[in-house]
């Protein structure tokens, strides 16, 4: 149960943020940094400019003027709208299903024995497996979705909580047994704070892969149901793929896509430092 | 129940509780009462028969496990030796680190669209999918691996003179093991997800291809049956990979497991 933990520790460390940096080279830093993709930016530019003049390559320039049209006419703001809306749908039922379920798998070990099996047999199925069966139940709307997001999300968020959860100091709940708190405050005092860091690694995790997800659906919804009718950043990707042709306009998403990944992924950063000053 | 050893105790509640799984899904199935919507386990199970029989199942499940191994091996080939360049030189990482960066939140599904039209529905967009996939959980704990290594020990094999080749090879490459194979795991699990997506929407072949194919059709057991053979070959292959932990880094017994 504890893979979905080393999972996501290993690449903090890895991402290059251990051990001091030699502060003489400091002033360089960011210029290195550049460097590289700078430099392949201009090589694609100048490769770009060997091209025809009505290529359907992307390049640069032409991706950068892409972005401000799509910008500028609204389009990719509320297709992006919309997919955070099914993102935000979709996590919110994968944390009420995965905290009403985790927390008591992580306090009895009876309830665990039960369920375990059940959520182990699901968790190597992929979220876009269970989308044909999606489609079938809800159509190619939004709820599937939202279905697929809250799929997708439930799994890190379970095996976190239930791991948290699991793993609170037993002294802790002993002690304010033995000083006679009632079960209602040993949760939400004791219980909940100390389980905290995990539920919310989970709920990064679950986040990503439901961003993930939605994109997938988004592309699959639009490739399958054959016209881009229910909307989205990745429905967007699809129709420029398929009807409009246009590349540049795919590069824009992919770029969207990446800052929103992101962004997501430093905004729960910043919720763990501030709501576990301890841990920093 | 109390008698029985742990791990037979154990066995025995998760036998209840599939089969309890089992009976409430076949309850809702007919309540349901569209075998379209939801087909009972019975259907299911007798589809899966059928499609074990007739090799469909093998055939599908070969092309995806050939495809996985494929970019798991190239993926390898690639990440592995970066790594061990930027874990080893602060200059290298000064450089390529941020590229990586910038490309990493671009997830592999975000590339689909583009590399469709580059490679066309075929045996390389999947791959390629994969391969991106895979990459950067095996960098990142490739370098982690690296950096990890023990400062004594890279210390004591300098006072006692040996080569930079051999520390690499006797110091360096063991200690990173044990990361760089939960990095591998880490990668199976992220391309078993991406190739259904990809087989999805751009291949003529694999376990995403059949399940997209039998919804078309709505010949639901068999969507279902697909969903499972899924979920069991994703299992198995996390299995061998553990498996290959135990045997090639046997002291770190349970790490990452």
């Amino acid at each position: 149960m504890s893979a979905a933990v080393t999972r996501s520790s290993n690449p903090e460390v890895a991402a290059g943020r251990v051990g001091p940096v030699p502060a003489a080279r400091d002033r360089l830093a960011p210029w290195r940094a550049l460097a590289l993709p700078a430099l392949l930016l201009v090589l694609w530019q100048l490769w770009a400019l060997g091209l025809p003049a009505d290529t359907r390559a992307p390049y640069p320039s032409k991706v950068a003027s892409t972005l401000w049209a799509l910008t500028a006419s609204g389009d990719l703001p509320l297709a992006l709208v919309q997919s955070l809306g099914r993102v935000m749908a979709g996590f919110a039922c994968a944390l009420v299903i995965g905290l009403l379920l985790g927390v008591p798998m992580g306090a009895s070990a009876k309830l665990r024995d039960n369920l375990d099996p059940i959520i182990e047999s699901f968790r190597p199925i992929a979220p876009m497996a269970v989308l044909p069966i999606a489609i079938l139940w809800f159509g190619t709307g939004t709820p599937a979705a939202v279905f697929i997001v809250a799929y997708a999300a439930f799994f890190p968020l379970i095996v976190n909580t239930v791991h948290g959860v699991m793993n609170v100091p037993r002294r802790l709940l002993q002690a304010a047994h033995t000083m006679g708190v009632p079960r209602t405050r040993i949760l939400l005092h004791v219980l909940l704070p100390a389980s905290l860091p995990s539920v919310l690694l989970g709920a990064r995790l679950g986040m990503g892969m439901a961003w993930t997800a939605i994109i997938a659906a988004e592309l699959a919804v639009g490739a399958k149901s054959g016209g881009g009718t229910s909307g989205g950043i990745g429905q967007m990707m699809f129709v420029f793929y398929a009807y409009n042709v246009d590349l540049n306009a795919i590069v824009v998403c992919m770029g969207v896509v990446g800052l929103v990944a992101l962004a997501i992924d430093r905004l729960f950063r910043a919720a763990e430092r501030r709501l576990m000053p301890w841990k920093a | 129940m109390n008698a029985l050893h742990p791990a037979a105790r154990r066995a025995a509640v998760a036998l209840r509780s599939y089969t309890l799984f089992a009976l409430a899904w076949w309850a809702l199935s007919a309540w349901v009462a569209n075998p379209i919507q939801l087909p009972d386990p019975l259907r299911v199970a007798r589809a899966l028969a059928t499609l074990f029989a007739d090799g469909e199942i093998v055939e599908h499940a070969s092309v995806s496990t050939a495809r996985l191994l494929l970019s798991l091996v190239v993926a390898t080939a690639l990440a592995v030796p970066l790594g061990f360049l930027i874990g080893l030189s602060r200059r290298v990482e000064a450089y390529v680190d941020p590229l990586i960066e910038l490309l990493r939140p671009i997830s592999g599904i975000a590339w689909i669209p583009l590399a469709l039209f580059i490679f066309g529905v075929g045996n390389t967009l999947p791959v390629f999918i994969m391969v991106y996939v895979a990459f950067f959980p095996l960098l990142l704990n490739t370098v982690a691996g690296v950096r990890g290594t023990d400062p004594k020990l890279l210390a004591a094999a300098r006072t006692m003179g040996i080569s930079r080749a051999a520390t690499l090879r006797h110091v360096v490459v063991p200690s990173a093991l044990p990361t760089v194979l939960v990095g591998l795991r880490l990668s199976f699990a992220g391309a078993w997800a991406a190739v259904v997506a990809a087989e999805l929407i751009g291949a003529p072949s694999g376990l995403g291809f059949a399940i997209e194919w039998y919804r078309q059709l709505l010949m639901s057991p068999k969507v279902f049956a697909f969903i499972a053979v899924i979920g069991v070959v994703g299992f198995v292959c996390d299995a061998l990979l553990r498996a290959l932990q135990r045997r090639l880094t046997p002291w770190t017994e349970g790490q990452g497991s």
